[in-house]
């Protein structure tokens, strides 16, 4: 069992994580299974972002264009009378394709460089977007209303987020997984082990857009409106960043628990008017504290804890060898 | 004819802006390897210092950058001894650190704009907002023209320090080689602190200039913010003429567009956006260095 966990990279969190998300609704009541609903959405874009940001080292500040066309898709289709389920393969297609075409281009470019290109690639698609016609423009579009049930969005995004924490584990201890370490650490030394660096990146890139795309579906199904300015959006991109970033860069929980973390802040947020002020603050301030004493977030913290606790546990040994 | 000498010169005197715009980025860049994400807060902020400079004290927006650009120098100086000197330096090219901590002060000063001025959008009216000089033809706000002296000073004022002092030296050394400079007793954390100053009463300079010219709100400069960094990799990243010719051209291609072709202005900030991947994918060391491939191609031939 234990062997069978190590080779998959299943970690015994995840078990306790995936009971709690599918046993809820037998205990919670709507307002609880709400919030749930969006920690699920959370974790599956920070650990979705993770698989290239993380893992290849690649930070693409763009990711609010997958939500948006997995967002656009359902909806579009679902009102030329699509049933919404079938809709998010589809979008998470497109999405892939997308990923692909903004792949191409931008991955011959490098660390920095390549996280402008991405700002520079969402705000186009926000731009166009906004000044489509079949967009509904900055008003937005409707979802048809009918036959939507919370309960089964619910374990739709449930089943996402342990399919994507699931897939992510699995890429970490795959060969894949060391391909993108590889990229990571030294792209030129990959390259010259025969890591063709192009294509995997571009492989992180469209698996992780995939599972954004069809969150971005599910998410669009369960607010039944969304517009440019709700899915295309800069802050969107911006959180999906910031929560793997403070829960722990390329790390397996750090994303869960950065998800963890910015899923209740966001509902703290929008409980109260006077902390929705200070958001930017509260995101801003987490960024620069993360970057200025702690690179690798709520896990190195983590560790460095236990690493404190471990010298201080065998003092007399230590004493006694010293003296 | 009328019209294309028309769309030239409203090119040369948004040129003006957009050079102000970015050798605040460059000058930064080149000094410290650094990619100043920030750039775009802090024209925002110098908006709002700006308005409220000439709310509370009648202040014109052109005279006020006489206080704007030096209380800005002192706030880069200050960001730069508190935060960047405290990430490690490593490598030659710029770190994700570094960027994603001054993304992090972006949102920050966003905040602070947000919660001190309002997010509601925010204009400065002066008694020649309104007004306009007739032109080759067409008729240009005095503003703008304004706007353009202000940048041609600024630009000769910062090319008389960089070339004629001491200091000027000592930042176009560090820029061309750190080493070779450190070797040379360049003191480069005094140089670093200085770059940023520059950099940030840079930012503040077309803060000021953009709040004649157009409405602001807290999320104001991010469309500007990715010209800028356009303009800078057009000008190939460190020369300060490449960062004119860049400007020049990013105008010319905004311009042009508007007036000879049918994308509607909704996608003017599109062009430009597209236009910044491009240059970053097939011109990554800019035009200058685009053009020496050319003709080196050339001559082998």
């Amino acid at each position: 069992m234990s062997a069978w966990l190590k080779k998959t990279g299943v970690a015994p969190w995840m078990v306790v994580l995936a009971a709690a998300l599918l046993l809820a609704p037998l205990v919670a009541d709507r307002g609880t299974l709400n919030d749930l609903w969006s920690v699920a959405f959370a974790v599956v874009l920070a650990s979705a972002w993770n698989l290239l940001g993380g893992f290849a080292g690649q930070i693409s500040l763009g990711y609010s264009a997958f939500v948006g066309i997995g967002a656009y898709t359902t909806v579009l289709l679902a009102n030329a009378g699509w049933n919404p389920w079938l809709t998010l393969p589809v979008g998470a297609v497109l999405a892939v394709l997308f990923s692909v075409v903004v792949g191409l281009p931008t991955f011959r470019l490098r660390g920095p460089y390549f996280s402008i290109a991405t700002i520079g690639v969402s705000e186009a698609v926000r731009v166009i977007a906004s000044g489509m016609e079949f967009t509904g423009g900055s008003s937005g579009l409707r979802m048809p209303s009918a036959n939507f049930h919370f309960l089964s969005n619910y374990y739709g995004m449930a089943g996402l987020a342990l399919l994507t924490v699931g897939l992510v584990a699995w890429v970490r201890v795959s060969a894949f997984g060391m391909a993108l370490e590889a990229i990571r650490q030294d792209i030129d030394a990959a390259e010259a082990l025969g890591i063709h660096s192009t294509r995997y990146k571009l492989l992180a890139h469209a698996l992780s857009a995939a599972l954004v795309g069809a969150g971005g579906g599910l998410f669009a199904m369960n607010f039944q409106y969304i517009s440019p300015g709700s899915v295309f959006d800069f802050p969107l991109s911006l959180r999906i960043v910031l929560m793997p970033i403070v829960g722990g860069i390329g790390t397996l929980v750090g994303p869960v628990l950065g998800a963890v973390l910015f899923g209740y802040l966001q509902i703290k947020l929008l409980a109260s008017p006077t902390l929705r002020d200070w958001n930017l603050f509260i995101y801003g301030g987490l960024l620069m504290a993360v970057m200025l004493f702690e690179p690798r977030g709520i896990v190195g913290i983590w560790e460095r804890l236990r690493r404190l606790w471990r010298r201080r546990a065998p003092p007399t040994l230590e004493a006694s060898g010293g003296a | 004819m009328e019209r294309l000498a028309s769309v030239l010169l409203s090119s040369l005197l948004l040129a003006g802006l957009y050079a102000t715009m970015s050798y605040g980025l460059a000058v930064i860049y080149g000094v410290m390897r650094i990619i100043n994400l920030a750039h775009a807060g802090l024209m925002m902020l110098a908006a709002y210092v700006t308005l409220t400079l000439n709310t509370r004290f009648g202040l014109d927006p052109f005279l006020s950058l006489l206080v704007v650009a030096p209380l800005f120098f002192g706030l880069g100086v200050v960001l730069d001894l508190t935060l960047i000197r405290r990430l490690p330096r490593g490598g030659t090219g710029p770190s994700m650190q570094s960027l994603l901590l001054l993304f992090g002060l972006w949102l920050v000063l966003q905040n602070l704009a947000y919660v001190v001025w309002g997010g509601d959008t925010q204009s400065i009216l002066t008694p020649y907002t309104m007004s306009s000089v007739p032109l080759l033809g067409e008729r240009y706000g005095v503003p703008l023209l304004l706007v353009f002296a202000v940048s041609l000073l600024s630009l000769v004022g910062l090319t008389i320090v960089l070339r004629r002092t001491f200091l000027g030296k000592a930042i176009r050394a560090v820029t061309q080689n750190r080493d070779a400079a450190l070797l040379s007793g360049v003191n480069a954390g005094r140089i670093s602190a200085v770059a940023f100053g520059l950099g940030t009463a840079f930012a503040a300079i077309a803060g000021t200039m953009l709040s004649t010219l157009y409405a602001f709100t807290p999320d104001f400069g991010r469309s500007l913010l990715l010209k800028a960094f356009c303009i800078i990799v057009l000008g190939g990243m460190e020369s300060f003429t490449g960062v004119a010719i860049g400007a020049l051209v990013l105008a010319l291609i905004e311009n042009l567009a508007a007036a000879y072709t049918t994308i509607p202005t909704s996608f003017q900030d599109a062009i430009s956006f597209s236009l910044l991947v491009l240059v970053l994918v097939f011109a990554p060391n800019g035009l200058p260095a685009l053009f020496r491939g050319f003709s080196r191609r050339a001559v082998a031939r």
